[in-house]
């Protein structure tokens, strides 16, 4: 029986190559329009792969990646049972969950809201308002919360004084890094993250708000029943993305209110690379710390893509 | 925050990146084309050559400026040497950064300053692996570079072998600068120990020394750096060692001494007390400074040079601004003492991966060799005369407008290698007289030095892990003086400093003793 069936296996496998080859003639022009893409990934995302190779190795630049020497998985092992170790891991967790949990949801309430606004003029003046921000530096956004933050003379602590709550150490208090951080996320990006969700929003068929409310829905169940639904599909390939830049979490914001006090609770994967490779120079270790950032971001991608699917949605892939 | 400082110069570094690869093509073009030209000349016939063509090459240095200077005194050195340079400069704050990046891609250039001790100790490796020039066998063909100080050099020695060119620092700056004018109206005298030091912090505090009847002053302002800032200097007075000293026949850091833990009590009491700025964990140097200037702060710890530039700023605030220096402020035990800095400040170095030949090297030798006559060192570090500073009784007094100087001069003082007694570059004239009495008080300082021990020995997992361990202890005392830890939490600080590496550095450092 096998043997039998085996011949015809091969016969058939050969046939299916040549019919992709044949379609893959047919519509050439087609395939050469995505080369330049292909292309611009191999070169710049496949290739600098190599790269990771050096977080095997004892890496030194003047070597080259061929002269160093093989170490293996030494400075994995040292990451992993190094006591900062599960300290980093933690806090790079909870600032993404802050990010997802906590700031996720905010860009969707207010498109909503701003949905809901009819007076055009002041809807837009509304949107332009809110996602300035988004063009300004995290250098700006840190030294204006320091200038208001600080217990010599800023205005918020002036003010607390005043009201005699008495001051409260922002800049130096670990309580205080997380809050922080979240709400200058918050204020920086909800506005702009509002554009898409209202984009999707305006594009949902206006006969189905019509329909709702000759069934005399009013406003709150046109919203729940026929808006989310229709955007439900952006909201989830969102996520997937913001959950695919899990450890994207923002160097130059986390590094900028990194200080002596806080660091048990703002160092993350970002900010440890950076000291350890760039102003330390060990290149193989940090380079292993990034490798196994990103392995953990994929594993996230994967897990959050198959969980959407399993709710029967979309997907990115 | 100086870590938004830092980042402030990681992008203007991305900019200066980009311009200086889009430019280095071009460089490398044209510096082939100058080398082929050199060698027909050469095989043509070698004297010739020699006046004619302007040796062509790159430095890296430390910019302390915000901006890039102007190339007037660039240019003006150029045709003093016969040169034709092109310096790359990264903002002193991300020095460390570019370092080790332009290394890791082997694009450093022919001569690279390296900013201080610790970049060096970062280095040691690489320079031991023979990735830079020897220059020791060199430099008694120079006239002038082999006037440069045997004492300094042989601290910037690896294996006895001699790879860098100094640039001199005074041994010590370091001192206290403070508002006379205040002092005098609560009639208070320069602080000549620890106690009298607390005192004048708290009653710059306590007893409105500006006499305006509200409570708006503070003692000490201080900033976001152990070092630099008040810290060491003070853990000096208190007979703290400088980083290193011994202890029970055997060389130990400076936190496991009593003296080192001593401070931390005097800048917790002193931050308890409201006589030091709050946030000084966070506080920049521009911070720091701006509450002496502004008359928020009447004390500050540091280099006492720095009296020149707060009372230029703080005049233009408040004339009647009145300050002076002080050095000798003993601790509890009536001894006075100052930690001392290796005799340089920044070093440089000529990697072969960028000198290719030994006769680029002499070239760029020759280079530094002419930096070190007063004609060069005097235009690089004060300009032209009669437009940037006069001579006055032998020294040089600063002309013009001091941000005209900022922009045109200034940088270029770090090109300067050796110092002015084997350089032959004048000293200051300074009109303002607290400076000039601190640049006495740099040489009394000399009378009380103490020295680091470990600057000759060699630990190699202080190069591998030192500065990350050191993180460790920075935090741990910003949290004791901040009262976030107590003495146990310190200790237990320093079990982990030595249990992820510590142990090691210390054996290593006695061991090659």
């Amino acid at each position: 029986m096998e043997s039998s069936t085996a011949v015809p296996v091969k016969e058939l496998k050969k046939q299916r190559r040549s019919e992709v080859w044949r379609q893959i003639k047919r519509n050439r022009l087609i395939y050469l329009m995505i080369l330049p893409g292909i292309i611009y990934f191999l070169i710049y995302k496949y290739l600098p792969m190599y790269g990771l190779i050096i977080s095997f190795l004892d890496y030194k630049p003047y070597r080259g990646i061929m002269g160093s020497e093989w170490v293996g998985l030494e400075h994995f092992q040292r990451l992993f049972t190094s006591s900062e170790f599960w300290m980093i891991f933690k806090n790079t967790l909870v600032l993404f969950g802050l990010q997802i949990f906590v700031y996720f949801p905010i860009p969707i309430i207010i498109s909503l809201m701003l949905n809901e606004v009819r007076h055009s003029l002041f809807k837009r003046g509304v949107q332009t308002l809110i996602y300035i921000p988004h063009f300004m530096s995290w250098v700006v956004i840190v030294s204006i919360s320091y200038v208001m933050l600080t217990l010599d003379g800023g205005i918020v602590n002036e003010l607390l004084d005043y009201f005699g709550i008495g001051k409260i150490n922002f800049l130096l208090n670990e309580d205080w890094f997380r809050p922080m951080y979240i709400l200058q996320v918050i204020w920086r990006e909800a506005g702009w993250g509002t554009i898409i969700f209202l984009a999707a929003i305006t594009a949902v068929d206006p006969q189905l708000y019509e329909a709702a409310r000759m069934d005399g829905a009013n406003r709150f169940r046109q919203m729940w029943h026929i808006t989310i639904p229709a955007i439900r599909n952006v909201i989830i390939v969102l996520l997937i993305l913001k959950i695919g830049d899990v450890l994207e979490l923002g160097f130059e914001h986390v590094y900028l209110l990194l200080n002596s006090s806080n660091r048990d609770v703002a160092e993350i994967f970002d900010t440890y690379v950076y000291v350890a490779g760039l102003q330390q120079g060990q290149f193989s270790y940090s380079t292993a710390v990034g490798f196994f950032k990103g392995i953990v971001g994929l594993i996230m991608v994967v897990f959050a893509n198959w969980l959407a699917k399993k709710f029967n949605e979309e997907g990115i892939y | 925050m100086s870590s938004w400082k830092k980042l402030l110069g990681a992008m203007a570094l991305l900019c200066l990146v980009l311009f200086a690869v889009a430019c280095g093509n071009n460089e490398s073009a044209s510096e082939d084309s100058e080398e082929n030209t050199n060698n027909n000349e050469e095989n043509g016939g070698e004297e010739s050559g020699e006046s004619s063509e302007p040796y062509s090459f790159e430095i890296m240095a430390n910019l302390h400026t915000p901006e890039v200077p102007e190339e007037t005194i660039l240019e003006e050195i150029e045709s003093k040497t016969n040169t034709d340079i092109e310096i790359q400069w990264v903002p002193d704050n991300n020095y460390e950064d570019r370092l080790n990046t332009a290394f890791a891609t082997s694009s450093l250039p022919q001569a690279v300053f390296l900013k201080n001790q610790s970049t060096f100790i970062q280095f040691r490796d690489a320079i031991q692996d023979e990735q830079f020039w020897e220059i020791g066998p060199y430099l008694d063909q120079f006239e002038n570079l082999s006037k440069l100080k045997e004492n300094v050099l042989d601290n910037t020695r690896v294996n006895d072998k001699l790879y860098t060119l100094y640039q001199g620092r005074p041994l010590s700056r370091q001192g206290l600068i403070y508002r006379k004018d205040w002092a005098d109206n609560l009639g208070l005298e320069a602080p000549t120990n620890t106690e009298e030091f607390m005192e004048m912090a708290r009653a710059f505090t306590e007893d409105d020394p500006d006499g305006n009847g509200e409570d708006d002053t503070f003692g000490l302002t201080d900033r976001s750096d152990l070092i630099y800032g008040a810290f060491k200097t003070v853990s000096s007075w208190f007979g703290t060692p400088n980083y290193w000293g011994e202890k029970d026949g055997q060389l130990q850091p400076e936190f496991m001494f009593d003296e080192y833990k001593q401070t931390m009590d005097f800048f917790k009491e002193m931050h308890e007390n409201g006589y030091i700025n709050q946030d000084f964990p966070v506080t920049s140097k521009v911070d720091q400074q701006e509450f002496i200037k502004n008359g928020t702060a009447g004390m500050y710890v540091g280099s006492m040079g720095d009296v020149g530039s707060l009372y230029n700023d703080a005049a233009e605030i408040n004339p009647d601004v009145e300050y002076d220096v002080h050095n000798n402020i003993a601790g509890p035990d009536g001894e006075f003492g100052v930690w001392a800095i290796p005799g340089y400040g920044n070093l440089v170095m000529f990697p072969k991966s960028s000198v290719e030949t030994e006769e680029d090297l002499l070239k760029i030798l020759e280079f530094f060799d002419q930096m070190m006559t007063p004609e060069v060192i005097n235009t690089a570090y004060w300009g032209i005369e009669g437009e940037h500073y006069e001579v006055k009784e032998d020294r040089a007094l600063p002309i013009g407008e001091q941000a005209t100087r900022d922009r045109e001069v200034k940088p270029y003082q770090a090109l300067e290698v050796g110092e002015p007694e084997t350089n032959g570059r004048y000293e200051g004239f300074f009109d303002y007289a607290p400076k000039a009495k601190s640049e006495e008080l740099f040489k009394d300082n000399e009378n009380y030095l103490i020295e680091d021990p470990t600057i000759p020995l060699y630990s190699e997992t202080y190069v591998s892990d030192g500065e990350r361990l050191q993180q460790i202890i920075t935090d741990a005392t910003y949290n004791y003086i901040l009262g976030e830890i107590d003495e146990e939490g310190f200790d237990a600080a320093v079990e982990e400093w030595r249990s992820e590496g510590g142990d090691a550095i210390i054996e290593e450092y006695n061991a090659s003793e």
